[in-house]
């Protein structure tokens, strides 16, 4: 098996004629893959192909596969024995080789764009590539900017090759990461994955993605699109694949005999219960749990707002508006310019690092990052649910087992983790269940004020219905929630009332009937009224 | 390939045992290793004196240690200074003592008092001002050295009473260990009081955590710069109760010896990641791993083996136990 990265370079004499000639050659087969941790199967006997000149998706709930496929893909992980992975009819080695794998032209697009902040746009784009002068064996700095700048134009991005990447918005560092990418990409062969890549691009730069990946299917190149966006893997590619519990449930159905809702019934292998939360009729004033006042942190000016007892009030805007500052404002996790918090009679100085008072008040933050802020990876589920209560619960200096078993059994039982096992170490579980952990840790406290920042994050259609269901309960309990986000169908179907931020104020407010076309206009949409 | 398919087969249910072999081969091989040197020497090894000398003469490693595991398991890579606040400590007392006529009892609390002030120091310079645990603690280390190499003339002090050093090796009589000094015990006594804090205490759960990730641990309410600061001054104050019962032990102490100390200490830490939780630092794994290695390294001084050896095998150990460390953590966590 390891011969075959032996095998001579590609055969450039083909090209395009030739492929479309033998159309029987698949761009990229994968047989009777499977990869096992310890005693569980990730993938049982997944076999994928993509036609030349096609975009495929693959899609599937969190936990089901399909990040473990792209890391086998990508060479991760080393797959178990026995399966085979062909490229244009060519083996390449398992466990794959990055190096020989961007001979075949196989590119991968990670979920975290896999950039380093401290180095430059340039540096990042072509490490791995570099040219060197033949007797300094010095890098040729000034070819290589060249390249990473006409890589970044063909993708239409205006982004300096020499500005560091720790200082771009989150959009221009997806575009960084497509373009090194694509950047590989030969007309007529090759394949390129992309890992949730576009869960940062807001509407206008996604909208060039995908003419861009139109544009790759042109020139004969092939697209393995992983997504959990079902509405853009609908529209966007031709044939998509499923994965269930490690195994191919559909093989390669054109997208254009699927409806949405049977997609849903394949990755689930359920009907999705149905049924958005019944939204509180806004004139019907709660009365005020939460009062923000004079709120200035790094990108919000002077905020003020009030949040009623029971009822849940979205924060919106485009990125470095001053929404996503928010949660993390009122938490005490950052120190903010100025500003109150009032929660009841309680009036609490936000200008000053104040963690536990606003804990003691009954604010609790879900933050965006759970890996950095949310939760310890190496400890176990039941310490990372418990943690925020260990010292109040604890009697005569010792922690008791008996709460922290039911805490941790009442949200593994209320947001269905899997698998049900408080003594896993969080780090072992999919990415959806984390986010449900890190939910579930504030749903045993006396919470008034639940701040969330994109709870539904990189989770598929049904942990996110668990989550969704779970936040509609803590409103219905009399808690006040604030959910901070990009995702208007979310926003759409959680929130009472949707606030819209720009350039750091309130700039005005959804209310009403809330549909997400409603939020995404008053988002992006030019002439905004002051409300609705 | 078949053979590969082959264990693939095999892995779930050879699991278990790899499980027990994790937790509990230490203390296997420390068994063989003993039946070993026994078959060998049967003559030196094989003896009650032999298994005195291991258990009795090892209590400053487990103060060592301990105070080493505090602040690891706190997340803080790695405090070098152990080793030289203990000799400055065990210094100070015979010197105080002998030299200036103090009051032993006094000399035996102003040592204390110095190696809480040394890890108070190292704390807020770490915690605080935000510098670099192991620039911070090497430079302490070797300032410490040389203060303990000033005060004491460059040589090794002694002169302490021995009704002072009753303190460390007075005979617990009785069955099973009669004959074992009381600074074996000392030993014991610190380190299920540390595993009690870490597994029953809120305070041993937020130190779990602060090690784990300090940002969430902030966000849940944990003061975490108090912990990592408390974790420095702990460590600093088990270093001068270990140094009381070294000088009290050795009736004196030599200044030049303290750093000898340092890689056993750090070795057996390490080690005791391989032992009861695997991937973990925790005290019990390191008391054995502290015994482990000591059961070795006077297996091989009694082959009569230069005094070379104890650097090549304690060398060898944290290698080893460092690379085990980490296999394990990786293991825990995929």
């Amino acid at each position: 098996m390891g011969t075959s990265d032996l095998l001579e370079p590609w055969p450039l004499t083909g090209g395009l004629s030739q492929a479309s000639a033998l159309p029987a050659v698949p761009r990229l087969e994968l047989r009777h893959l499977s990869k096992s941790f310890g005693a569980s199967r990730a993938l049982d006997d997944v076999s994928i192909r993509v036609e030349p000149g096609e975009i495929h998706g693959l899609v599937g709930e969190n936990g089901s596969g399909k990040s473990t496929l792209v890391k086998v893909l990508s060479g991760y992980h080393a797959p178990d024995p026995g399966g085979s992975l062909l490229v244009d009819g060519h083996p390449v080695g398992l466990p794959v080789r990055p190096a020989a794998a961007r001979r075949f032209g196989l590119s991968v697009v990670h979920q975290d764009l896999g950039l380093i902040d401290s180095f430059s746009v340039a540096e990042n784009m072509r490490v791995g590539l570099f040219q060197v002068r033949r007797f300094t064996r010095a890098i040729i700095w000034r070819q290589e900017r060249q390249r990473a700048r006409h890589a970044l134009a063909e993708l239409g991005a205006d982004i300096d090759p020499e500005a560091p990447v720790g200082g771009l918005s989150s959009a221009e560092r997806a575009e960084v990461a497509i373009a090194r990418a694509l950047q590989h990409h030969e007309a007529g062969r090759g394949l390129v994955m992309f890992d949730e890549s576009t869960r940062a691009l807001p509407p206008e730069p996604r909208r060039h993605f995908h003419s861009l990946l139109a544009d790759v299917v042109a020139r004969g190149g092939s697209v393995l699109l992983v997504s959990h966006q079902l509405e853009e893997v609908l529209e966007h590619t031709d044939r998509v694949t499923v994965l269930r519990d490690g195994r191919v449930v559909a093989d390669g159905v054109r997208t254009s005999e699927l409806s949405e809702h049977e997609l849903i019934r394949l990755m689930l292998g359920r009907e999705l219960s149905c049924g958005a939360r019944t939204r509180r009729n806004a004139s019907a004033s709660a009365p005020a749990l939460a009062r923000v006042e004079n709120l200035s942190g790094q990108l919000l000016r002077e905020a003020n707002l009030t949040i009623g007892a029971g009822e849940v009030v979205g924060v919106t805007g485009l990125l470095g508006s001053g929404f996503e500052e928010l949660p993390y404002l009122l938490a005490g996790a950052r120190t903010a310019a100025t500003g109150t918090l009032s929660i009841g009679e309680q009036v609490l100085e936000l200008s000053r690092p104040s963690i536990r008072p606003l804990l003691a008040a009954g604010v609790a933050l879900v933050p965006e990052r759970r890996d950095r802020d949310g939760l310890a990876f190496s400890e176990t589920v039941l310490d990372n649910i418990t943690l925020p209560r260990v010292r109040a619960r604890s009697r005569g200096g010792l922690m008791r087992r008996d709460w922290q078993l039911r805490e941790a059994s009442h949200v593994i039982g209320e947001l269905a983790v899997r698998p049900p096992d408080p003594r896993m170490l969080v780090g072992q579980l999919s990415g959806g269940n984390q986010q449900k952990v890190l939910l579930g840790k504030w749903l045993c406290s006396e919470t008034q004020l639940l701040l969330l920042h994109e709870p539904t994050q990189g989770v598929d259609v049904g942990a996110r219905r668990d989550i969704e269901e779970a936040i509609a309960r803590v409103a219905e309990r009399g808690s006040a929630v604030l959910l901070a986000g990009m995702d208007a169908g979310e926003l759409a179907a959680l929130c009472d009332r949707v606030i819209v931020m720009r350039e750091g104020r309130i700039h005005g407010e959804v209310s009403g009937e809330i549909t997400p076309e409603r939020i995404i206009d008053a988002v992006y949409g030019a002439g905004i009224r002051e409300s609705w | 390939m078949s053979a590969l398919a082959e264990g693939g087969r095999g892995r779930a249910a050879t699991s278990t045992v790899t499980k027990l072999a994790e937790r509990f081969g230490i203390i296997g091989l420390w068994g063989v290793m003993i039946g070993v040197y026994s078959a060998v020497e049967s003559s030196n090894f094989d003896t009650q004196g032999t298994f005195q000398t291991i258990l009795s003469s090892q209590a400053a490693l487990v103060f060592l240690s301990m105070a080493f595991l505090c602040t690891v398991i706190v997340g803080e890579f790695v405090d070098l200074s152990v080793a030289a606040i203990l000799g400055l400590c065990a210094t100070l007392i015979p010197v105080l003592t002998v030299f200036d006529h103090f009051n032993v009892a006094l000399a035996s609390v102003i040592a204390v008092a110095v190696g809480v002030s040394a890890g108070a120091i190292n704390g807020l310079l770490i915690v605080f001002v935000g510098v670099n645990t192991i620039v911070v603690t090497l430079g302490m280390s070797t300032l410490l050295t040389g203060i303990a190499l000033a005060i004491a003339h460059l040589g090794p002090v002694s002169g302490l009473s021995a009704s002072f050093g009753k303190l460390a090796l007075a005979n617990v009589g009785g069955w099973p260990f009669g004959g074992l000094p009381v600074s074996f015990y000392y030993g014991i006594g610190l380190t299920l009081a540390f595993a009690y804090v870490l597994a029953f205490t809120p305070l041993g759960r937020h130190m779990q955590f602060v090690g784990a990730n300090r940002e969430v641990s902030r966000l849940a309410g944990v003061r975490v710069n108090a912990i990592r600061f408390g974790a420095f001054v702990a460590a600093g104050a088990l270093c001068g109760i270990g140094a009381v019962v070294v000088s009290a032990g050795v009736g004196g102490f030599d200044p030049n010896s303290s750093v000898n100390y340092l890689l056993p200490t750090v070795s057996a830490v390490f080690l005791g990641t391989a032992v009861i939780r695997p991937g973990r630092f925790n005290p019990i794994g390191t008391f054995v791993s502290v015994y482990f290695l000591e059961t070795g390294i006077l297996g091989l001084e009694e082959l009569n083996l230069a005094a070379w050896i104890s650097d090549v095998f304690y060398g060898a150990a944290l290698i080893v136990a460092v690379m085990l460390t980490t296999v394990l953590r990786r293991r825990a966590s995929t």
